[in-house]
């Protein structure tokens, strides 16, 4: 179970969330959106320990993050795998290494041989096992992203949270990542947390949306209530990006692929 | 940040490291890295520069000696000053410019890349991945650097002496060993290790708080080497005056 309970984060005078309280739904989908400096980020890192809230709680399998030390900290972490924005490769070791990194640490039961095979099967599903010994430094964005989702995804965690997946990506390979958060939402059935700003992607792939707005939670609800919602603030940011249905009409089809394109 | 707020902020990241290495086998293969980075690739410098800080000591020991018919005191000025001091000082300083300004700007360039974060959420502490290696490494090279930039010092400051400014070898090498023994090497070596690890610890703290971006990895890469530099030669003041005042 993850939630987070009048959670609030400052930074000197910057009060980046104002009292957040969020259920996240397990082995569901979740997308969180919101303008730049809404306090996305700052949520997701709260979430795995990364900082630690000023007052409030945030809940991740039993453990307050905030409040956790080292150990409790690793052991729930272990449970979580993450893609950062533009996938965090460790530059001097190859995709296939990047990838194994969290095996070798993590798996020490396996043989390298075993290590080696799981590896490209999890290159397999985000599309790469060519490069698996390409340097990291020779990929482009959206393959960078691709093998940071196979890290996120190799040690079978039950939460895998998305930091931007499409930011600084081209439609097309904005689609492709999406394309691939779908297919793996329905192949391993685990928690997807995703923090974006590209509504279109959202509506395609989140189950529940939560809006967050100068560091409130403005909405929260499953992805068709959401787009039907009359929170003005809500609206407003939909709108720009896809045409929506007047509050409370139930004939909504999601955007496709090809509305990002145009 | 206040110099006693980066004081504390710097107690806690040692701390940090101590815990969580404390009772854990380090990574050896990166340990060997390091050691080859800082000990092999920092050699050529060290040794090029000892040679002629070597033979000026040679030089200026003359010219301060000269005038009160003292210059047989070359040898014990090269021993006092060369082997007792400037020795393990060059060795931190030419590690503090070359290995210590690399492991800052890698670490900060890992930091505002979010692979320390990634190291995080991987559940493998950045403490112990990255900052083991690098002390273990420099720890265990640095006495060794030492060893042989005083050897190579003494040897140019010999050079120098006798066939440069005609002094006699025999009375050169006697009062070197009447004014240094064997401790002398130790206490030396010892230094050596204490400014290794405060290069070490100094240079991935700064790396470790880097913000900013580029500028900032520019930026914590200088803190490092300036406070690597001007920290290890207040200690080194205060072991001499411990050891021999």
């Amino acid at each position: 179970m993850i939630e987070l309970k009048d959670v609030t984060k400052s930074f000197g005078e910057l009060h980046v969330l104002r009292g957040v309280s969020l259920k996240l739904p397990m082995r569901q989908t979740t997308a969180i959106i919101g303008p730049s400096g809404a306090g996305k980020s700052v949520l997701l890192k709260l979430l795995v320990g990364l900082i630690r809230a000023d007052s409030g709680e945030v809940l991740c399998f039993g453990a307050d993050m905030g409040r956790a030390d080292d150990d409790e900290l690793y052991a729930v972490r272990r449970r979580f795998g993450m893609l950062f924005q533009d996938g965090a490769l460790f530059d001097n070791l190859s995709v296939a290494e990047n990838v194994e990194f969290p095996l070798i640490h993590h798996r020490r039961d396996l043989k390298p041989s075993q290590r080696r095979d799981r590896v490209m099967a999890a290159l397999e599903q985000v599309g790469l096992p060519e490069l698996a010994d390409r340097p990291t430094g020779r990929l482009s964005g959206g393959q960078r992203k691709r093998v940071g989702i196979a890290r996120a995804i190799i040690t079978e965690p039950e939460v895998v949270l998305f930091d931007e997946p499409n930011s600084g990506l081209d439609p097309v390979t904005s689609d492709a990542i999406d394309g691939l958060i779908l297919s793996m939402k329905k192949s391993l059935g685990v928690t997807f947390i995703i923090i974006t700003h590209d509504i279109v992607g959202t509506l395609n792939v989140a189950d529940h949306i939560g809006m967050l707005y100068e560091g409130r939670l403005v909405q929260f609800g499953p992805t068709e209530e959401l787009v039907q919602a009359p929170n003005p603030i809500l609206r407003r940011f939909l709108q720009r990006n896809v045409s929506l249905p007047d509050p409370g009409h139930s004939g909504f089809e999601l955007p496709s692929v090809r509305q990002r394109a145009m | 940040m206040s110099w006693l707020g980066s004081i504390g902020r710097f107690g806690l990241f040692c701390l940090a490291f101590f815990r969580a290495s404390a009772g854990r086998a380090p990574p050896l293969g990166l340990t060997v890295e390091q050691a080859y980075r800082v000990g092999v690739q920092s050699l050529p410098v060290l040794m090029l520069i000892s040679t002629f800080i070597g033979t000026n000591l040679s030089i200026q020991g003359y010219n301060a000696f000269q005038p009160i018919g003292g210059q047989g005191l070359v040898g014990m000025f090269v021993a006092l000053a060369g082997v007792r001091e400037l020795a393990p000082i060059i060795s931190a300083s030419i590690i503090a410019a070359k290995a210590g300004t690399e492991m800052a700007s890698q670490i900060a360039v890992m930091r505002v890349r979010d692979q320390i974060d990634a190291l995080e959420v991987m559940a493998v502490s950045p403490h112990w991945l990255l900052i083991t290696p690098r002390l273990l490494g420099i720890v265990l090279v640095m006495p060794a650097l030492t060893m042989l930039s005083t050897f190579v010092m003494v040897a140019a400051s010999y050079a120098a002496a006798v066939w440069q400014l005609d002094l006699n070898g025999a009375t050169f090498l006697e009062f070197l060993l009447l004014a240094s023994a064997p401790m002398d090497l130790l206490i030396s070596m010892g230094k050596a290790l204490c400014f290794g690890a405060l290069i070490c610890m100094i240079s991935c703290f700064n790396g470790f708080f880097s913000e900013g971006g580029a500028e900032g990895v520019g930026a914590a890469t200088n803190r490092a080497v300036v406070m690597s530099a001007v920290l290890c030669v207040i200690l080194n003041y205060f072991i001499s005056e411990a050891v021999y005042g």
